[in-house]
């Protein structure tokens, strides 16, 4: 049988038919809720929303298409909840708005109101994201528009509008990453999709089944329920539930009868076992995840009804392990051009110079230098074609040349040997010219700046003609040994006094672990007053050396 | 102005730039909305949409104590259901902050200056 025109009475039991399918599904598509946020509420609230806008439906004693219409969109748009809810109720208003005051509705009028539904949609949003409900209805729209002229059955019509809401659903993951890390389909597009379900199943004048397992992929809303569950944990400690238990139960005669099955009660058992709990059942089998610290006892509720069919445990402390300490070995990226690779000691002086876009500091310095093994895997890491290596040490020299030799990629060495040598080859690098290039323009960089160390002695010594005893200070110009006195303060000053000349324009004052902000004020103030120079002050908690100077 | 988050491998310091462009970035994306205003329009009473390169200028960061606060000034659309549009924005902004940056806001405040009505 074939229906040309449907009327307001039809479409109001469409907008019935579809809503009571969504809200038999809604904690299915709850399950896949993965964006914008994690937090499983699309398929309850797009049912809310659709529920005030059927109840606005009910009341209406119209047999006038577009009031019914006109009732639904009003009903929506007072109801709407979350984001879904929202979309769901401009989708219709401009639904309604599409077929205008029309009393029946040929296929040309619904083409036009799906068309007019997406029209409306899309103007609430400044940047679409698509890969979502609204590429959804876009999608099927557009198929409307394109397939009216073909069609005067309605139900043969929808048939097609739906599969290709369908297909358009397939295709979100492949448009919105998230969804694709994730291994779901978009959560709002599926409640859409149930609902044009619900729509041709009252065309064709079909019940749906109440609960329809095949309606969502159970291995979607697992992995939803999985990416919910690590956006919680940062650390393996704070799993609660260990055990990821999956099991599918066979429903067998002799059994139901002593245990009648009720999948709401088994739910509510299982709900005591565990989190993360998803449970789906047809007339043949119900399918359980679970995460539990007893799957044995989860699945001994489940042989009650029948027999255990596809068990799978995974101890999820082990993999989460694994997660956290393979963050650094994802599936290899697309390889970057360049890439700086540097070696300092201390977080702040690390963090300073990842600010300035190197790729990876290794920790290391004056007492514990990296190997050239350590500078190989921090070439590596970076993933570029192109590396440069500051060692900001001359002991770390050797090393970095070495570990440029056994590289697989191109690596160049710029022999910085200072902290401040370093940042001043790191702030002339470019990225439009070639490695060789900047290696010279680096180099020559480094060599403008000079560098100034406060240290200690850790033993009576005559260095440099100077008598150092046992815990005094001494200052370092470009790392000979200028002065030394008991003050650290005096000290820092006196150096600075031989690194100042009338040219400079810069000083960096780069602190620290031991030296408190009090004493850097007083150098700042001394600085300050005595020069005419531009200070520039760092925290970067590096031990050994209280301070590094640059002046430039 | 900073926030400043201390770790175990020293300190990452956040400027409320950041803060503002990242919630502004969001928000954008948030359906119903249709701008962002500037905060200081309250003055003259026309909302003026601003342009992508200041998006910052409709959003305040404010730390107090060691709690965040954002107020976002935001233009909706005409015809969606207002109140849902701004819970969807606070919570998509509060959402997309504590992933990226690993900050918990207190308080995403929702100022609408503006409803836009579409041209059909």
């Amino acid at each position: 049988m074939a229906i040309e025109k449907i009327d307001g009475t039809m479409l109001s039991q469409m907008v019935l038919s579809g809503a009571h399918h969504l809200s038999n599904n809604a904690k299915k598509i709850d399950a896949l809720n993965v964006f914008p946020v994690p937090d499983g509420d699309t398929g309850t609230n797009m049912n809310l929303s659709i529920t005030s806008g059927a109840n606005e439906v009910k009341k209406q004693e119209t047999n006038h298409a577009s009031d019914i219409a006109n009732a639904f969109a009003k009903g929506l748009l007072m109801g709407a909840r979350g984001n879904s809810g929202v979309i769901l109720s401009q989708i219709f208003r401009g639904f309604a708005k599409g077929m205008e005051t029309k009393e029946t509705l040929s296929v040309k009028d619904l083409a036009k109101a799906f068309d007019g539904g997406v029209a409306t949609a899309y103007k609430a949003v400044m940047k679409p994201v698509e890969g979502t409900i609204l590429t959804v209805a876009k999608d099927s729209g557009e198929k409307a528009m394109d397939i009216a002229d073909q069609y005067t059955d309605i139900i043969e019509f929808m048939e097609e509008v739906l599969k290709e809401a369908k297909a358009s659903l397939k295709r979100t993951p492949d448009l919105l990453p998230v969804l694709k890390e994730v291994g779901v389909v978009d959560s709002g597009g599926q409640g859409l999709v149930t609902i044009y379900e619900g729509f041709l199943a009252s065309l064709k004048g079909e019940e749906l089944p109440e609960d329809d397992a095949s309606n969502v992929n159970m291995d979607e809303m697992v992995n939803a329920e999985h990416h919910k569950v690590t956006q919680d944990f940062m650390d393996t400690s704070e799993i609660i539930y260990g055990y990821c238990t999956e099991f599918m139960v066979k429903f067998e005669d002799d059994k139901l009868k002593q245990n009648p099955f009720n999948e709401d009660d088994f739910r509510n058992e299982l709900s005591e076992l565990g989190d993360s709990l998803l449970v789906v059942s047809d007339d043949e089998i119900v399918k359980v995840h679970v995460h539990s610290e007893t799957p044995g006892t989860c699945m001994n509720l489940g042989q009650r009804y029948g027999s255990l069919i596809n068990m799978k445990i995974e101890n999820m402390r082990e993999q989460h392990t694994a997660i956290v300490g393979d963050k650094k070995k994802e599936k290899p990226k697309e390889k970057i051009e360049f890439a700086i690779v540097t070696v300092a000691m201390g977080s702040g002086l690390k963090t300073l110079f990842e600010s300035l876009g190197v790729a990876v500091v290794i920790e290391g310095g004056q007492t514990m230098n990296p190997s050239t093994q350590d500078i190989n895997e921090a070439i590596n890491q970076t993933n570029a074609k192109n590396v440069i290596v500051l060692p900001n040490n001359k002991n770390i020299l050797m090393a970095a040349e070495q570990a440029a030799e056994i590289a697989d990629v191109n690596v160049r060495v710029v022999p910085t040997k200072t902290i401040p040598q370093g940042i001043s080859a790191v702030l002339s690098f470019h990225p439009e010219v070639d490695i060789d290039e900047n290696k010279a323009v680096m180099e020559e960089a480094s060599l403008q700046v000079k560098t100034g160390q406060i240290t200690y002695a850790v033993r009576d010594t005559k260095i440099d003609g100077l008598t150092i005893e046992k815990g005094s200070f001494m200052g370092l110009n470009e790392g000979k040994i200028v002065n030394t006195n008991k003050d650290q303060l005096e000290s820092a000053k006196s150096l600075i006094e031989k690194l100042v000349t009338e040219e400079d324009e810069l000083l960096t004052i780069l602190y620290g672990e031991d030296v408190d902000e009090a004493e850097v004020e007083k150098l700042t103030a001394f600085i300050e007053d005595t020069y005419d120079l531009e200070v520039e002050i760092h925290d970067g908690k590096q031990p050994i050396y209280s301070y590094i100077f640059s002046v430039e | 102005m900073s926030i400043e988050l201390n770790t175990n491998d020293g300190q990452i310091t956040i400027t409320t730039d950041v803060i503002a462009t990242i919630a502004g970035g969001t928000a954008v994306e948030c359906y119903g909305i249709v701008g962002m205003a500037s905060k200081s329009q309250i003055k003259d009473g026309i909302a003026e949409m601003l342009r992508k390169e200041n998006y910052s200028r409709g959003i305040v960061v404010r730390q107090e104590k060691d709690k965040l606060h954002i107020d976002m000034y935001i233009i909706v659309s005409y015809g969606t259901k207002i109140s849902e549009v701004a819970n969807n924005v606070q919570s998509q902004v509060k959402y997309t902050l504590s992933q990226s940056l690993g900050l918990s806001i207190d308080s995403v405040n929702i100022f609408i200056q503006g409803v836009r009505v579409a041209k059909d």
